[in-house]
């Protein structure tokens, strides 16, 4: 969900981390060869635009429920994320468990059953659906813009780690990595994109769990790990969640729990994995409603793992390694970077033909975050921004051809971004900030008009428009005045940046949901006929007493939050 | 995709963890697809352990051997994924 800036390491290291055997690239050249050969295979059944665009919908809960998952699981999040359990310590956990969980269950209990019966393509559509035109166009347009700008990123973020870690040109692994992706996903449009995130799934655990595995061996355990730190770190506390949050003195994120309670878990995580169309798109893929609602619970469950293989890694590199990591802004000749810490445990532990396993991980979860992103921007594209502007009565075939020259005109401008982004070298900031812009207000609107039938379609555009706004506005103003701003809106004066972000979304909602509110009060609703299948006091929702419990998704999703809980404790 | 269940007997259990997919499309499931790779990267991988077994690399706890014990998972796991959802394996 958030990542922190990778760009450093353009810069950071002299010479590169790792020298690759035949074995290791062996088991890249096959990973390239099967998801190319996986594309042209799925080409045959992406005839139609629900095919193309949605997979068919006919995706089991569990492939649902891991490419769900997996579509978050990119190797940006993965390696910044990591240097972030480095820099954090567990702390950063809180952005896969309470940051994640709640959401997710929320997702597939509350909101799923409207997308998946108003029969959407989209997160705009549901918008055009319940609102109208406006606050469905402001949603695609910006949702489009992001995508395009993320895959970019993505793109020149594998091409500076590859450059780094194993010394590859920057050029030969942008265009290898595009040429790919596009031309599997252009080929089996959004089943190719699923494939490919469910076998980067497998990838990802088989890659990275040995590192947990051989360190925890090294350390001799958990108590042995906290032991290493506190002799290398005296006086500093990495291995609790909750305990430092009682001030922001106490903790190296300047963070008071109310910012993880509210900002982050109450509205950035709900507006993420219940907004953001990148990951519900997986989800409006599934075969049927109940597989739609358990979906988003059974990826809840690996959700919760995932901090093995990325949290941890991070925070046993303050136990083993023998250098200290150093902030990414401030390095100097033969230092590492917080982000190098999860190819630098992969080269302490893994020899020749482990070392592809891990490279190709890393190399599988950059070229799936590309193909979700331009598998996502197509559909909108398509759907949201040429249908009903462009070109309105074309027959099914028309879009699908749409929706592949869009996969290949997006990778294009990915890799003009990628481009650019070379030239500014904190750019990561700014594509968080664009996150925060659009997806916190978002969530706002949507759950609002799913929830609140009283709502208007003028309502709708101004609440959403105003949130965006507000959120622009608190961003320059801390960046522009931090000394005065930050200590006004994140509640502390030395809030780092991911402190920051989550006041801004908590604010940027709470602007939307009281515009909304006031505009509604103002004006007039709509029709209640017109809103059956799109608000919750409306819509006759499908009862599940006659499925046995083990088959109801509300049990899933209470055993989820139950762990949940269970996990804060353990690491409180 | 989620195409079949664990074989001739498709109890609750297994019809709850890997669902028959639609009709719609008979597509080979992504499992096999999943279950190739692990196994090939099985193979690999615990050759190489094999290989380097009396010259480890210069790794912290490479006395441990991870490749062999670490492959020969990657390889039983691809096997049971390849039987289990090959293609043109019946699901009833």
């Amino acid at each position: 969900m958030q990542m922190t800036p990778l760009f450093a390491f353009a810069v950071s290291t002299p010479e590169r981390l790792v020298r690759l055997s035949r074995a290791d690239l062996a088991i890249i050249a096959i990973y390239f060869a099967l998801v190319l050969a996986i594309g042209f295979y799925l080409k045959r059944f992406a005839k139609t635009g629900e095919d193309f665009f949605l997979a068919g919908r006919e995706m089991t809960a569990w492939v649902a429920g891991l490419a769900f998952v997996s579509a978050n699981l990119g190797s940006l999040e993965l390696l910044g994320w990591a240097g972030s359990a480095y820099q954090y310590g567990i702390m950063a956990a809180h952005w896969y468990w309470i940051g994640a969980i709640p959401a997710m269950v929320f997702l597939g209990l509350v909101m799923m059953p409207f997308y998946y019966i108003s029969k959407t393509h989209s997160v705009p559509g549901y918008l055009k659906l319940r609102y109208g035109p406006e606050a469905s166009t402001l949603s695609a347009i910006t949702f489009a813009v992001m995508t395009v700008l993320m895959s970019g990123v993505n793109m020149f973020a594998m091409a500076v780690v590859m450059k780094v870690v194993l010394g590859w040109n920057i050029n030969f692994s942008i265009w290898v990595s595009s040429l790919t992706v596009g031309i599997y996903v252009a080929a089996g449009g959004l089943f190719s994109a699923i494939f490919n995130e469910v076998l980067q799934f497998f990838l990802i655990w088989f890659g990275a769990l040995l590192i947990p595995i051989l360190g925890f061996s090294e350390t001799g355990g958990w108590s042995g790990m906290v032991a290493r730190i506190h002799q290398n770190f005296p006086g500093q506390d990495f291995t609790h969640m909750w305990q430092p949050m009682s001030s922001p003195n106490n903790n190296p994120m300047g963070m008071y729990w109310v910012g993880i309670v509210f900002g982050l878990a109450l509205v950035q995580s709900m507006g993420y994995w219940t907004t953001d169309f990148l990951v519900v798109q997986r989800v409006l893929s599934a075969k049927d409603i109940r597989s739609a609602k358990m979906a988003p619970i059974i990826g809840s469950f690996f959700k919760m793992a995932v901090p093995l293989i990325v949290i941890f890694p991070g925070v046993l590199g303050r136990a083993v390694l023998p250098m200290h990591l150093m902030p990414a802004s401030n390095l100097q000749a033969g230092q590492y970077s917080y982000n190098e810490v999860l190819p630098l445990m992969l080269a302490r532990y893994c020899g020749p033909a482990l070392l592809g396993l891990g490279i190709t991980a890393l190399i599988a979860g950059f070229m799936a975050g590309m193909a979700g992103n331009v598998s996502a921007f197509a559909t909108v594209w398509t759907y949201d921004i040429y249908r009903p502007y462009v070109n309105k009565s074309a027959p099914d075939q028309h879009y699908v051809s749409m929706g592949r020259w869009c996969t290949l005109i997006g990778l294009v401008i990915s890799i003009g971004t990628a481009y650019i982004v070379m030239r500014f070298a904190s750019i990561m900031d700014y594509v968080q900030a664009l996150f925060s812009f659009f997806i916190a207000p978002l969530f706002g609107t949507v759950i609002l008009g799913m929830l609140w039938k009283r709502v208007s379609r003028a309502a709708g555009f101004w609440g959403l428009l105003a949130g965006t706004l507000s959120s622009i506005t608190m961003f320059c103003l801390m960046k522009f005045d931090p000394e005065h701003w930050v200590r006004v809106f994140a509640l502390s004066p030395i809030a780092q940046p991911l402190a920051q972000d989550m006041y801004q979304s908590l604010w940027s909602c709470v602007v939307c949901v009281v515009v909304t509110v006031l505009v509604t009060l103002v004006t007039k609703p709509r029709a209640e006929s017109e809103l059956v299948g799109l608000v919750y006091s409306l819509t006759p929702l499908a009862r599940e007493e006659h499925a046995s419990w083990w088959h109801r998704p509300v049990v899933w999703g209470t055993a989820a939050l139950v762990i949940l809980v269970i996990l804060q404790i353990i690491f409180w | 995709m989620g195409h079949g269940g664990a074989g001739d007997s498709c109890d609750s259990a297994n019809h709850f963890l890997v669902d028959e997919m639609s009709e719609k499309h008979h597509i080979i499931p992504v499992w096999f697809f999943v279950g190739v790779l692990l196994l090939i990267y099985g193979v690999i991988i615990f050759a190489t352990g094999l290989a380097e077994w009396s010259h480890p690399p210069d790794t912290v706890l490479a006395d441990l051997h991870a490749p062999v014990w670490w492959g020969g998972l990657l390889m039983v796991l691809g096997g049971i994924y390849c039987a289990l959802f090959r293609p043109g394996k019946s699901t009833n």
